[in-house]
């Protein structure tokens, strides 16, 4: 995987380093065996490129969403309004366009709109000292949910701009006319582009590994000189960006903005941060799990729909990957407490 | 002595609402030298030393700092003049490696393109070679500090306060978690300071440790310094009977 | 990493077994069906593929039925299509989550050459085959000539609206409205309940506040109706306001043999399954068939309510 390209090239390759390798070796096992298992099982279907290319437009918005969503997790925090500031942004994106705006500055308006509700939420975490994150982003939930009701009026507003929909829905063909043509969705490439660019910063900057510090241990953050709040804010603000982008991105795919969009999309992102093993607790997880937590829900949705599985199903399936994820990582660190 | 202390701290008060917490102390460290300071809990030992890395604000008093009167309106102040503290929950990241923990706050750093990234390969350089100077051994600079055991988790924390050209550290109870061996090595790392012309505070109810180290003893009793002894020679009952005793 | 290599092989096993039991048969035709919700939990949706699987046994088709866990859920929705669009089914019988945010998957089926039907609710997708479903507004005015009737014309009635961003209920009250002006009722309160029963409740009691006056009230869905039954109960009212609610779901049917509720629409969910499943057999075949399919509503009232109250 070209995400983990980043973090490898970190020197000193001890026994953590080692460590985390194989935990993500875990996953990407995990991916190649249900990659493998769908072709055995839909040998017709699931190796088409067809199938490949919606598996990865599938993934997209939930990925951009995980990112978001992990950054806050390493802070020890969660952010439950992804999914209504994803819907409304996709409502100013699509108002935006309507009203005739250029491309460019609707989409502009939307993700600096993300950044806008995101920082609120960090602020009001800082600023109105509230007990914990849950709360904040539960009541920018809410109002996030509303807005995006009263701006749209409760229905569906189509027509989103020629750009907005390549980058939701178009595919772009790699070395075409050779043998190695393969066309791969421009919103799974934004992806990739935007976890690369995650991994650099949480483990190759300074601000990223305050973030860990942060997670780790508030006290020795502050101690370090590490100014937590600010910290904090921008991390939300991130996250309501990612959001913003993941809107962009799914208004582009179904050319509409409707106003239920990402409902429950919160509680994807969270599965996808935790199956790609990021710690509740802070100051855990990486980019490349989390990229790799999303390929697997993304792979088991589309497998069982190619199995003409109920959705129900699906659930169920999902919830026993997390347990599952979990208990293997509380498994490992117990495993890891007894050694030295 | 033609040399200024490296810290003096002349006439400390420090009121809070009624209570007065400290009463026209003085206090001071040379140059290299380490000194207990010891006291009963609520003796003021904290908030003198609060006072010192700019915490608290004191009342009346003057601190100076080599022969020059200081004033910290923060804790960056006191720190910017090479005042650094080792708190006793050690204010470590655990999830963090040592190298990490060492430069947290305080990262070196290269340009690659827009970016400002960590440059690995410096800092863990220069960790050893601190780490090196002050003969604590670790199994990995690039194990996470959980994974360390306390001994060698209080040699990271002291390490950490060291590492940048610091001239006075102050270390609250870094023995106190600690078996016997472990806090031995502690002991031996505050020797190792003093070598190199570090000012070391040591607060710290393990008296014995104390007395091991210390090249001078202050007791603070009810706000007040109640004696100032000699780190040789002096038994565990005069510190004690100092500690407890009612004020003359 | 040995547990998790295990619980994968297990994971697939189960999937091997159900996969086994769902494509199971070889047959002419696969037709997907997507409804809006599963069917198992909602009487409406049990009753579309009931009609559905009928239709596929009579006509010798495979059935496939998925639908998303809430229907809210459009991003499922869309996942399912794809996938089954990529698995080349021969045409598609969908009760869309969203009325327009499904029209660019429907083109990727258009694309395949597969024939997309909508049931239930119509979409804005202008390449479909047909839309077989309930005239809500037809539905909605059946609802109001009842209380005009009932009322002889006179009076203050309420409305309570449900999910105004559902188009089927939108089309419900505004058929209610107008048959009621027309008739001369006093529409005095028209309040949003979001389809809910516990709001549906609590608008009932400011209504019996704000205007106790009303004698009759047209809910946009059973639930909220029976809601509504209660608060009017709780005052001792019972049978002194008319309640007219929409579905005729078991329970409404069951208040309305009580006298909880006057009465409420019935539509008529086997035929959009049965109808879906024949007319895709039909487009596949060749034949032609109308634009626009109308199940019919029935009005249910103490005379007929035990037909649905089972």
């Amino acid at each position: 995987m070209r995400v983990e390209a980043a973090e490898r090239a970190a020197p000193g390759v001890g026994w953590d380093r080692l460590r985390a390798a194989l935990a993500r070796m875990d996953l990407l096992l995990v991916v190649l065996l249900m990659m493998a298992v769908l072709t055995a099982l839909q040998p017709q279907f699931f190796l088409t490129r067809e199938n490949l290319t919606n598996v990865a437009r599938q993934i997209a918005s939930n990925a951009v969403l995980a990112l978001g969503q992990l950054l806050v997790v390493v802070t020890a925090g969660i952010d439950l309004s992804v999914g209504s500031v994803m819907g409304l942004c996709m409502t100013i994106l699509a108002l935006a366009t309507k009203a005739g705006w250029p491309a460019l500055a609707s989409l502009a308006a939307a993700v600096a709109l993300g950044a806008a509700v995101g920082a609120a939420n960090g602020l009001a975490l800082t600023r109105l000292h509230l007990p914990h994150p849950f709360i904040a982003t539960l009541a920018t939930l809410n109002v996030a949910r509303g807005a995006t009701y009263l701006l749209s009026g409760g229905v569906p507003i189509s027509g989103l701009s020629p750009e907005v929909r390549w980058l939701g829905s178009a595919d772009l063909l790699l070395f075409p006319g050779t043998p190695l043509e393969t066309a791969i969705p421009v919103s799974f490439l934004v992806v990739i582009g935007l976890y690369l660019t995650g991994a650099v910063f949480l483990r190759r900057t300074p601000t990223g590994r305050h973030l860990y510090a942060l997670g780790g241990n508030p006290r020795a953050a502050q101690y370090a000189g590490i100014h937590t709040a600010r910290m904090l804010v921008l991390v939300y603000a991130l996250c309501g960006t990612l959001a913003g982008v993941a809107g962009v991105l799914l208004a582009g795919r179904v050319n509409s903005a409707y106003p239920t969009a990402g409902i429950g999309a919160e509680l994807d992102s969270i599965a996808a941060v935790i199956i790609g093993g990021a710690s509740f607790f802070g100051g855990r997880g990486s980019a490349g799990g989390v990229f790799l937590g999303a390929v697997i829900m993304g792979l088991l949705r589309n497998g069982l729909n190619l199995m003409n599985v109920s959705v129900f199903w699906q659930q169920v399936f999902i919830g026993l990957i997390i347990l599952l994820a979990v208990y293997v990582d509380v498994l490992r660190r117990r495993a890891a407490q007894v050694e030295p | 002595m033609s040399e200024p202390a490296r810290v003096e701290m002349r006439g400390i008060t420090k009121r809070f609402g009624p209570v007065v917490a400290l009463q026209s102390v003085d206090f001071s460290v040379q140059p290299g030298e380490v000194v207990g300071l010891v006291g009963d809990n609520g003796a003021g030992k904290s908030t003198l030393m609060k006072i010192l890395t700019g915490v608290y604000r004191p009342d009346g008093g003057e601190i100076w700092f080599e022969g020059r009167r200081v004033h910290f309106a923060s804790p960056l102040d006191s720190r910017r003049l090479g005042i650094e503290m080792v708190y006793q929950d050690l204010g470590l990241a655990e999830n963090l490696d040592t190298v990490a923990n060492l430069f947290l706050g305080r990262e070196l750093t290269r340009r690659v393109g827009l970016w400002r990234l960590l440059d690995e390969p410096a800092m863990e350089r220069r960790a050893l070679e601190h780490l090196e100077g002050l003969r604590v051994e670790l199994p990995s600079l690039r194990l996470a500090v959980e994974r360390l055991s306390g001994g060698q988790r209080q040699a990271v924390a002291i390490a950490r306060a060291t590492a940048f050209a610091a001239k006075l550290v102050i270390m609250d109870e870094p023995t106190a978690s600690l078996a016997v061996a472990e806090a031995g090595k502690v002991l031996e790392l505050i020797r190792r300071l003093r070598s190199q012309g570090v000012s070391v505070v040591l607060i710290s109810h393990r008296l014995q440790d104390v007395l091991e180290v210390a090249d001078r003893v202050a007791v603070l009793n009810r706000g007040r310094v109640a004696g100032v002894l000699p780190g040789h020679g002096t038994r565990l009952e005069d510190v004690v009977a100092l500690i407890v005793g009612g004020l003359a | 990493m040995k547990r998790i290599a295990l619980a994968v092989v297990c994971l697939a096993l189960v999937l091997a077994v159900l996969g086994a039991t769902a494509g199971a048969g070889p047959r002419s035709y696969t037709i997907l069906l997507s409804m809006k919700g599963p069917g198992s939990g909602n009487p409406f949706w049990a009753a579309v593929e009931r009609g559905a699987r009928d239709a596929a046994r009579a006509l010798g088709v495979n059935l496939v039925v998925l639908s998303p866990p809430a229907e809210t859920d459009v991003q499922a929705q869309v996942a399912i299509l794809e996938d089954q669009i990529a698995k080349r089914v021969n045409a598609m019988v969908v009760a869309p989550t969203d009325v327009s945010a499904l029209n660019s998957t429907f083109d990727k089926a258009r694309a395949r050459r597969i024939p997309v039907l909508f049931v239930d609710t119509d979409a804005t997708w202008p390449h479909k085959v047909t839309f077989i479903g309930t005239d809500n507004r037809a539905g909605g005015a059946l609802g109001g000539r009842f209380l005009c009737q009932q009322l002889q014309g006179r009076g203050e009635v309420a409305i309570i609206t449900g999910v105004m961003t559902t188009q089927s209920i939108r089309a419900r009250v505004e058929g209610a409205r107008d048959a009621m002006r027309r008739c001369g009722l006093q529409i005095v309160a028209e309040l949003p309940a979001n389809s809910d029963r516990a709001l549906g409740q609590q608008v009932m009691e400011d209504i019996l506040t704000r205007r106790p006056n009303v004698r009759g009230v047209f809910a946009a869905n059973d639930l909220m109706a029976l809601g509504a039954a209660e608060a009017v109960k709780a005052r001792g009212r019972t049978g002194q306001v008319l309640l007219v609610g929409f579905d005729a779901i078991p329970e409404a049917a069951q208040a309305i043999l009580r006298g909880e509720m006057a009465a409420s629409v019935a539509q008529n969910p086997y035929n959009m399954g049965r109808f879906g499943i024949e007319s895709a057999v039909k487009v596949l075949n060749g034949q032609t068939v109308p634009k626009r399919i109308d199940t019919g509503t029935t009005l249910v009232t103490k005379q007929n309510a035990a037909r649905y109250a089972k």
